[in-house]
Formats: C-alpha cells, structure tokens, sequence
C-alpha cells in the first residue's frame, strides 16, 4: 500500500519534471542543429509557470473542463506505467487524454481550432493501431501485457521486434507532432493554422496541455524503454539514441498533409508489423 | 405461497406472456390513458420478474399442455401461421423474394415436423442459464425503458404528423409484443420454438419499421422482411441438416457435449450463424438495419439495443461450444473482425447522426462475433460484456438523438453544431455516451480490451480490431467535440422535457455509469454461463479484473475517473467566473459571434465543418466492395464446413 503510494508520488511529480526537462533538452538540440544557442534548459519551465501566471480567459467553459481530463488522463496513464501495469490498458488511457484535448479544441468555433482538432484525429488514427500492435508484438514475444512481466524478460526485445521499433519510431513522430506530421499544431513557427489544435488554450488552461504533453513525452519514452528492458544503460541508451533522431527528423523534414501522412504510416507501419508479427507467430 | 407463485416455471411464463396480453389489450383498447398504465404497469412487472429471476436460475422446465393441446403442437400450428402471415405479406408488396422465402420455409417446416422430427416429449422446453438470465434482464431493463420513452416520444410524434387515426394502439401494441417474443426465444431450449419466435422478432420489426406508412417506411419494411425471412431460411435448413446428423433439437446438449457431429452437422451450424449475422444485420445485410431509421426513434433504439440484432449475437455465443475448435468459428471470428473494421470505416464518412449510430451497432456487433470466433473462455466474456454495455449505451443514445430530432428537426451532426446551448441536458448525456463507447475505465472499453487481448493470438482479428478501434474513436470524438461547441452559454438553461423522458435517459445514463464500476461483479455473474471446458478468465479481487498476462482495475480507476472528472468539473465552475473571449479570428474578429471583417472590408462568417473524409470513407466508395468481401467471407466459410 505504502509503495504503491510512493510509485504514485513519484509519478505524479516525477512526470512532468522528467518531461519538461526533456522538452528542454530538444529545443536546445534544435537550436544547434540550426546554429542557434537556444534558450536555458529550464525554460520550458519558465514558460509554464508565466502562463499559470496570467489571466484566466475562457473561449468556452468547456474548454477547461477538457484540459484538465486531459492532464488527469495522461498522469493516469504514466502511473500506471510506473505501478507497471496493463500496457494495453495504458494506451487506451492515454488516448483518453488525445481524445480531450481535440474535443477541447472543437467546443470552440474558430476554424482554426476546428481544423486543428480534425487534423490531430487524424493523427490519432494514424498512430493508435501502430502503437496497439507494438504492444502485441510484445505479449506475443514475453507472453505478458504487464509491464512488469515485460521488463523481467531476459533478453532485450530490439532483438527479436525490430520491426516493431521501427513502427513504433514513427508511431512517436506523429504522437509527438514532430515534423513531417506536426499537422494539428506545431513548435515551430510559420504554421498555416496559427497553433492549430491549442489556438483557442490560452493561460493556466494552455499551462495544463504542456504539462499533460510532459506526462506523454515521459509515458513514450518509457515505451521505448521497454526495448532494452535488461539493464540500465541498455533502456538509457534506446531512449536517448530514439529521442535524438526525433529530433533530427523533426529539423530536417517538411510538414506532410494529412493524406500523405495517413497513407504513409498506415500502409508503411502496418506492413512493418505485419512482418515483424508473421515472424512471431511462426515461431 | 409466495414462493410457489413466483417459482421460476411462473415467472418465465409471465415474462413471455405478459406482453402478449399488454400487446392485445392495448391494440384493441384505443384509450391513451389506459394504454399508458397499461405499458408502465407491465413494465414494473417484467422488470420485477426479471430481476426476482436472478435468484431462480439456472433452470429448466416443460410447461404443462395448455388445454390438452402439447405445446409442441401448439407451436407447430402457429409456426404455420406466422409463415402464411409473412407469405401474405410478399402477397401484399408484391415481393418475389418474400413469396419464394415463406414457401420454402413452409415446405422444409412442413417436411421437418411431419417426417423428420420423431414425435417424443422434449425434456426440457425451456431453459434458462446465466446468458438467458443477461438477455432477460437487458431485454425487461432497457427495453421497457424504451417502450416508457415512447409513451411521450410518440405523443410529439403524432402531434407533429398528425395522422387521421391514432397507430399508436398497434404500435404499443407491437413495441410490447416483441419484449414478449424476445423473452421467448431466449428461454427457448426446442429450436422449433426458438425457430417460432425468432420469425416472430421478424414480423414485429416488419410492422414497426412500417409504421409510419410512407413508400420510404414500406420499401424499408419490405427489405427488413426479405432479408430476415432469408435468415429464417438458413435457420430452418440448418436446423434440418443438424437435426438429420445427430438428432439436435435443444439448445442444452449442444453445451453439454460441444462438438458433436461432423460434415453436413457442421454445416448446419454454418447456415445458423448465417442467420445470425442477416439478424445482427452484418454485412453485407446492413442495409435493412439503416433502412429501419425511417422508423420512430424508440423503434430504432429498440432494434438496436436490447432486441433484434441482440438475437444473432446470442445465438452464436450459444453455439460457439459445439464449433470450438473448427474452422467454421475461424471463419466467424474473421468475419466478425472484418465487419467490426468497415463499419468503423463506413461510420467515419457519415454526417447522418443515425447512420453513425447504425453503423456503430454493426460494428460492435461484428466485435462480438470476433469474440464468439475466437472461442476461449475470455473471449466469450468479453462478448457477453459487449452485449451488456452496448444495449444501455446505444439505447441512450438513440434515445437522445430522438429527443435532439425532435427539437431541432434534423438528425444532422452538423446541425448539432453548440446544442449545448440548447439542450444543455440531453447533449451532455449524449457526450456521456459517447464518452462511455470510446473510454475506459467504462464497460464498452474493458470489453473491448478484453477481446483485444483475446485476439492476440489471431493475426487476422487483431489487426482489424486494432484499425477499427481507431476509427472508432475518430466518428465518436469528432461528435462530442460538435456538440459542445460555441455559443458560448454562460449560465446554465433549464430544459424541459416531459417526466418519461427524462425517467429513461438519467437511467439508461446512471445504469451504464454504474454497471461499468459494477463490472467486476457482473463478471462473477456471467461466469456461470461459460460452460463445460471454459475456466474463468480472471480473478476478481477487491474490483480488480487480472489474469497471468493482463489486469484492469476497474473500481480504482473508476474512483479515478470519478476525482478527475470532479475536479474538472470544479475547473468549470471556476471558469464560468473568468472573462469570455471570442474565438481567435487573426484578430479580424466582429462583436457578433463568428464574425469578421473580410473580404472588401465586409462582414464575413468564419465557418469550419468537419471532416468527414467522404473521399475515402464514403458510402458510394466502399460499399459495394465491402458486400463483395462479405460475400466472399460468407461463401467461406460455408464452402469450408463440408
């Protein structure tokens, strides 16, 4: 009871911390890649804590309601992830909270928003079957959803789903709006939907959609983990190395348009697993 | 004797026969008012029965000759009735297929109960296990709720087309009649009475799709008709061909022995899932479900949750012992995961908000198929969960889009634009809806792991489930997300409703709530209804669902959602008191709501619809390749049983 507490605790806290310290990191790295210094490393922080600082300004009442769903949903999601259980089950609740956040953006009626919110369904599509099928790939190669049966198993699973990875790689890219599928809403400036999806979040309530981004960008790192599950350095390494190229992907590709990427993803991604799977099932 | 009155022989025959007479009384009474004690009065008691039958089950009985006539008999003779009644029919609309149909089960009936079927005392004519029990139970629960609805749904209704003599006696009449005939069957264990009330869910769809007597409601009828007497054909051939190899004629041995017959048996059972899948209106029969949305909202929400489509679904969960392990429960397992995919797929291209729902019917119904398929002991749950949640969510919210379409008189997604402004009520509970088809921790979504979990082993279903569930959440998101749209409202309006409705929907709305925090229990009570060979899937400790590979929390994270959802709420209140801003317009924007300035200094409407995506998930695309694929699956799987 008391642990349990604790894993609570730690993810609770640990989550956003981990995460924005992440998000740190990246706008650091891009900045290099674009031979810029980039601002400190705590200033995804910073810029929380100014917007939680501002006016609370509403479009629709609504709208807070679906911020803070979508935090809840999302820090439910890595706890679970820390109390290492149902991995499928973790998905569904992270969905929960992608699902918030665009019916947020629709309760308001600027077509910005509107558009943003069916562009981020569509990446919704995109990802989720991707992200299910990796997780089967796993039960079907350690028998368990669990994740706490998937990280005692004794051999590093890049090795035998490295198709998989590969899915879920791209499955990431969507999920994190890293270019070439930053549709619904990107970091970057020059988007033809202003900020899509998150137009109408303004203040604490846009304060509340980074941090529940942090808990996903904790959540997927973990995921990733979960390829190199026997030892430390091995998990630290595939979440930096995949992190990296993230990165990279993001600075050296264009945006896509909704038909490229689900075409793409889907018809890429699934054959990839459909592979990776045959390879498991005829094992 | 208290005991002896409500035994359980008693209360299964109040359960069947009770509608009949309410059925009789108020066709025949033209009164409102007594018609309307009349339905909240049997209501109460089905209810009541059901729920005292929880304590009664399992059992099994054959009623006694009803005035020196042996039921069997009885029931041969109104067999022949309701067959000539539907051959009358095909008379009637002069349809061919209708005519060719009836007599073809005329004749197979004919040859079956005079030369076939041995004259022997069935052991046990009815039979009721713990699925019947879950049938029972959403068919009194959901389906009277439905019927009560109706009472004030078909008042506005005829207020509103005002026809030259009341048809609510007849369609009261026949709303009760089909509770009455879907209790039958499902406490049916002769198939010739299963066979007798299974036409008998048809006739009554028939004459309820027909109801408003438009050439739209007779064409829909008539092909309602066509395709379920199609299933009837399949059904009585079926049973021919089974009963011919080993003798089936209850339902009861086919789960005590399983597998019991090979070749033609086998086959057999292929053409009673085939009628399954035209009652579950599964591809490529849909079209007589979609066309059944011309009906009154309570028929379509009847149809969809607790009758009709529900009997396909039972009677392959039924069966799925005796074809376990054969390549037939193969086939229905793909089947059912192909339809769950393109329904999905067909739904995301809608903007009819009754298509959507329709075609969200067909597709859980195919995932239940999937599950009834793949035939291990999780599996069968998981269907059985399905049944459960889809019934009280898609009555829900067939009956909130009924009470939508009558306020604003369309049944358009994108007319629904900000009701919430409107209907501050019913659109929340339609998001609560949809909120609980696509979320966990409610019922829909831990079925639907469940069955993701169970399908980890099959390649084929997986893959579909995994597509389909993504598009799922994509046509159900895009709805809610619509209905909370702007104007913003401020303060929250009253909205008045009369007292029936509001009765149906805060139950239907509470019961799923409860029911999905309740699931743990309700898995204890379905466990009893896996049968031989079936070990329990899970251990339930303390509302938590877990096996050796997989674990829901089900009451902890029930409590979770509940502080997430309180605090957002709180969040809400919170806001209510914050400054409203008007949507972003690249700061062009107008006082007026939407408005900017344009083109030519002129004021301009922003307007953004959503994307349906018809380019790709369109009726005209799809449709036809998906009934070809159906086809293709269907010839299939009954080439692959001989």
């Amino acid at each position: 009871m008391i642990d349990t507490a604790v894993f609570i605790l730690i993810a609770l806290t640990g989550g956003p911390l981990l995460g924005g310290f992440v998000s740190g990191l990246d706008r650091i790295l891009t900045a290099r890649f674009q031979s810029r210094i980039g601002p400190p490393l705590w200033q995804p922080f910073y810029d929380v804590v100014k917007l939680w600082g501002k006016e609370n300004t509403v479009v629709n009442v609504w709208q807070a309601f679906c911020a803070y769903c979508y935090v809840a949903a999302t820090s439910i999601a890595l706890i679970l992830f820390v109390l290492r259980s149902d991995l499928l089950l973790i998905l569904f609740i992270q969905a929960v909270g992608a699902v918030f956040l665009v019916v947020g953006a629709l309760s308001s009626t600027s077509p910005f928003s509107q558009v943003g919110a069916h562009r981020e369904l569509l990446q919704i599509l995109s990802y989720e079957p991707l992200l299910i099928l990796v997780t089967i790939g796993i039960f079907l190669e350690t028998g368990s959803f669990k994740i706490a049966g998937i990280y005692s198993w004794n051999e590093p699973l890049i090795m035998r789903l490295p198709f998989l990875f590969v899915v879920l790689g791209y499955a990431l890219t969507v999920k994190l709006r890293k270019s070439p599928f930053d549709l619904s809403t990107s970091h970057h400036a020059h988007q033809e939907l202003v900020k899509g999806l998150l137009t109408d979040y303004s203040g604490p309530i846009l304060a509340l959609t980074e941090i529940g981004h942090w808990y996903e960008v904790v959540l997927i790192l973990g995921l990733c983990s979960l390829f190199w599950a026997t030892n430390w350095i091995g998990m630290i390494v595939i979440v930096g190395v995949t992190y990296f190229f993230e990165v990279l992907i993001d600075n050296v590709s264009a945006r896509l348009n909704w038909r490229w990427m689900l075409g793409y993803v889907w018809a890429l991604g699934l054959s990839l697993s459909l592979v990776n799977l045959i390879w498991l099932y005829v094992d | 004797m208290p005991e002896n009155i409500l035994s359980a022989e008693n209360l299964s025959v109040l359960l069947i026969a009770l509608p009949f007479c309410s059925a009789a009384f108020c066709t025949f009474i033209r009164y409102g008012k007594i018609r309307t004690v009349v339905i909240l009065s049997s209501g109460g008691m089905l209810i009541a029965a059901a729920l005292i039958l929880i304590g009664r089950t399992p059992f099994h009985f054959s009623p006694k000759p009803i005035f020196g006539l042996p039921l069997t008999v009885a029931v041969e003779m109104l067999d022949f009735s309701l067959l000539s009644v539907i051959l009358y029919l095909g008379f009637k609309h002069h349809s061919w297929i209708i005519k060719i149909l009836a007599l073809l089960q005329i004749i197979v009936l004919a040859y079956f109960e005079f030369f076939l079927v041995e004259d022997r005392v069935s052991p046990a004519t009815i039979f009721c296990d713990h699925l019947s029990l879950l049938m029972i139970l959403i068919i009194c629960l959901v389906g009277v709720l439905i019927c009560f609805q109706a009472i004030a749904y078909m008042k506005n209704h005829e207020d509103h087309l005002k026809p030259a003599a009341s048809k609510q006696p007849r369609f009261f009449g026949v709303m009760l009649l089909f509770l009455g005939a879907m209790n039958g069957l499902v406490l049916s264990n002769d198939m010739r009475l299963f066979y007798f009330f299974f036409e008998l869910t048809t006739l009554c769809s028939f004459l309820l799709i027909a109801h408003d007597g438009t050439a739209t409601a007779t064409s829909s009828a008539v092909r309602a008709l066509w395709m379920n007497s199609l299933g009837g054909a399949a059904f009585i051939i079926g049973l021919v061909l089974a009963y011919a190899n080993t003798g089936m004629l209850e339902l009861k041995p086919v789960l005590d022995v399983g597998k019991v017959g090979g070749g033609w048996y086998l086959f057999g059972l292929a053409l009673l899932c085939f009628a399954a899948f035209t009652k579950s209106a599964q591809f490529p029969f849909q079209s007589w479900l979609l066309g059944a949305m011309v009906a009154p909202t309570p028929v379509s929400a009847l149809l969809h949750s607790s009758t009709m489509v529900k009997i396909g679904v039972y009677l392959v969960l039924r069966l799925a012992p005796a074809i376990n392990g054969t390549f037939l429960s193969q086939c229905v397992a793909v089947f059912g995961g192909f339809t769950f995919l393109c329904a999905a797929a067909l739904a995301v291209g809608q903007s009819n908000g009754k298509k959507v729902l329709a075609y969200s019917t067909i597709s859980n119904l195919g995932l239940i198929f999937a599950c009834a398929g793949l035939n291990t002991s999780q599996a069968l749950i998981a269907g059985m969960l399905l049944i459960v949640f889809h019934a009280v969510i898609k009555a829900l919210l067939f009956l909130c889009v009924g009470a939508i379409e009558q306020r604003i008189a369309s049944r358009d997604i994108e007319d629904m634009r900000g009701l919430y402004a409107d209907m501050p009520l019913t659109a929340l509970m339609t998001v609560m809806g949809v909120i609980m088809m696509i979320m966990p921790p409610f019922g829909l979504l831990l079925s639907k792991w469940m069955a993701m979990e169970a399908a980890a082993g099959n390649l084929y279903v997986i893959i579909m489930i995994t597509l389909g569930s993504a598009l799922t959440v994509m046509y159900w998101a895009r709805w809610a997300g619509t209905l909370m749209s702007d104007p913003f409202a401020g303060r929250f309006k009253p909205e008045r409703q009369p007292l029936l409705t509001w009765l149906a929907l805060g139950a239907l709305c509470a019961g799923a709530g409860l029911l999905s925090m309740a699931a743990p229990w309700l898995y204890r009570g379905m466990v009893p209804a896996l049968t031989q060979g079936y070990l329990p899937p899970f251990t339930s400790h303390s509302g938590i669902l877990e096996n050796a590979y997989g674990v829901f929390a089900v009451l902890p994270l029930s409590f979770a959602a509940v502080l997430g959802f309180a605090v957002a709420i709180l969040a809400v209140k919170r806001a209510s008191r914050a400054r409203v801003v008007k949507p972003y317009l690249s700061g062009v924007q107008l006082a007026e709501s939407g408005m900017f300035i344009g083109p030519m200094n002129r004021p301009a409407k922003a307007e953004a619809k959503n994307y349906y995506l018809s380019s790709i998930f369109g009726e005209k695309k799809l449709t036809t390749w998906i009934n070809l694929a159906a086809g293709v699956l269907l010839t299939l799987m009954a080439g692959g049983t001989l």
